[in-house]
């Protein structure tokens, strides 16, 4: 029988880019002090970074939905 | 585990239960190509339609000789075995028999069919005791229908021990509080719980009595002409919004003691930035310690010996495993009673 099947990233096509750690650290940094809405995490995000890698380096509400609409997809 | 040989009922519950979906395996295993698949006490063959996308599934056996369907040639909704081009159409009728046209196999319903469909990033096949024109509907947890209220993800594998092993596991929540005490969500709750059941439409619930979003505190079993399991675990907070995190289990035999584990982590969260944080969350970082907590169910799992199930001394928290237990011997022992009816 062949090997079986045990494979620990199946929702992941890639590696993540060091950005998208950074990214993920500072979302759950946010989460933990119970930010839960949109405006908290965007000030949040530009408090803290990552930096936003385009506008300059800032976080819109518009610009964080769009970034994790396109890492969601 | 060892499934007694002189124990009809046992042997039924090895290859699974009959006249029930069962899933088989993630969506992408399965492209045009003909795959072959061990499960249920037989070996499938599954392939796609070249032009409509159409999931096919027949037993992987030509029944000219037997050769493995699986290493011919796809065509369409047809499949020419390899070995003499005996070309066998997706329900079972051989349409054509190139080295002997217009014998008797020709237009035989001659292989075993089965009806098959796709749903939460997976395959699911119906598996019928005999040929069936058109299946019970496939009926799932909404947590997997409802895309406006749930977002889930497929974790897929296959462990070294029996599926039974598996749904014990399952519908054992107190391993959570020792198992998986070093873990990302489990780290809660006390070391002892009385449970009781509760009665659903589908099934039951085993659950701590006064304990709940703590830890693993609850499992669902429910048929709904598939067997599936459910239960939460609470997230830490930089889990984000969303509540629990819920798992829906469905489990099939492979060969003996080898096991399909499907789980999809679910989470309830309406379409939004939110919801798609969590999905960027998972596979950035969720996934893996996930997968960590389930790993310590495999380790455990297969180094159980085969023969553990013969050897136990249960108690009170082990009383949601000994109501499945008899629960699905009772449905295979009506399938027994079946088939014997049918041969009188």
């Amino acid at each position: 029988m062949k090997e079986l099947y045990l494979d620990p990233h199946q929702a992941r096509r890639r590696q993540p880019t060091p950005f998208e750690d950074l990214l993920g650290d500072s979302i759950e940094r946010g989460y933990a002090a119970g930010i839960e809405d949109l405006a908290a995490m965007v000030a949040h995000l530009n408090r803290t970074g990552p930096n936003c890698p385009e506008n300059e380096g800032i976080w819109t509400e518009q610009n964080f939905q769009e970034a994790m609409a396109r890492l969601s997809a | 585990m060892r499934t007694s040989p002189n124990d009809p009922v046992d042997a039924v519950l090895a290859e699974g239960l009959k006249n029930l979906w069962y899933p088989i395996c993630p969506s992408e295993f399965v492209g045009e190509r003909p795959v072959s698949l061990r499960r249920l006490g037989r070996k499938f063959v599954f392939w796609r339609d070249q032009t409509t996308g159409k999931l096919h599934a027949l037993e992987d056996h030509c029944p000219h000789r037997g050769a493995p369907l699986s290493m011919g040639i796809a065509l369409g909704d047809r499949i020419a075995c390899g070995y003499h081009g005996v070309q066998v159409r997706a329900d079972g009728v051989v349409t054509s028999v190139p080295g002997s046209p217009g014998c008797k196999l020709e237009g035989a319903k001659a292989t075993r069919s089965f009806h098959v469909t796709e749903a939460a990033g997976a395959i699911f096949l119906y598996n019928s005791s005999e040929n069936v024109d058109t299946p019970p509907p496939l009926v799932l947890p909404e947590e997997l229908t409802n895309d406006q209220e749930y977002s889930s993800f497929l974790c897929y594998t296959e462990w070294g021990g029996d599926y039974r092993y598996v749904i014990d596991n399952v519908m054992d929540p107190m391993h959570g509080t020792f198992l998986h005490k070093q873990s990302h969500s489990m780290a809660e709750g006390d070391a002892t719980a009385t449970f009781g059941v509760r009665e659903t439409d589908t099934g039951f619930v085993f659950e701590k009595e006064g304990q709940r979003g703590v830890n693993f505190d609850w499992t669902e079993w429910a048929d709904t002409g598939i067997h599936w399991m459910r239960l939460a675990i609470p997230y830490p907070k930089t889990g984000g919004p969303g509540g629990s995190f819920t798992i829906i289990g469905s489990y099939t035999p492979i060969v003996p003691n080898v096991a399909a584990v499907f789980h999809w982590r679910v989470r309830k969260l309406v379409p939004g930035w939110q919801r798609d944080t969590w999905r960027f969350l998972y596979r950035n970082r969720l996934e893996a310690r996930h997968w960590a907590v389930l790993e310590q169910d495999r380790v455990v799992l297969e180094l159980m010996e085969p023969d553990a199930n013969q050897r136990e001394i249960l108690y009170q928290h082990d009383m949601g495993i000994v109501r499945l237990r008899r629960h699905v011997r009772k449905l295979a022992q009506a399938q027994l009673d079946e088939q014997e009816e049918k041969a009188a």
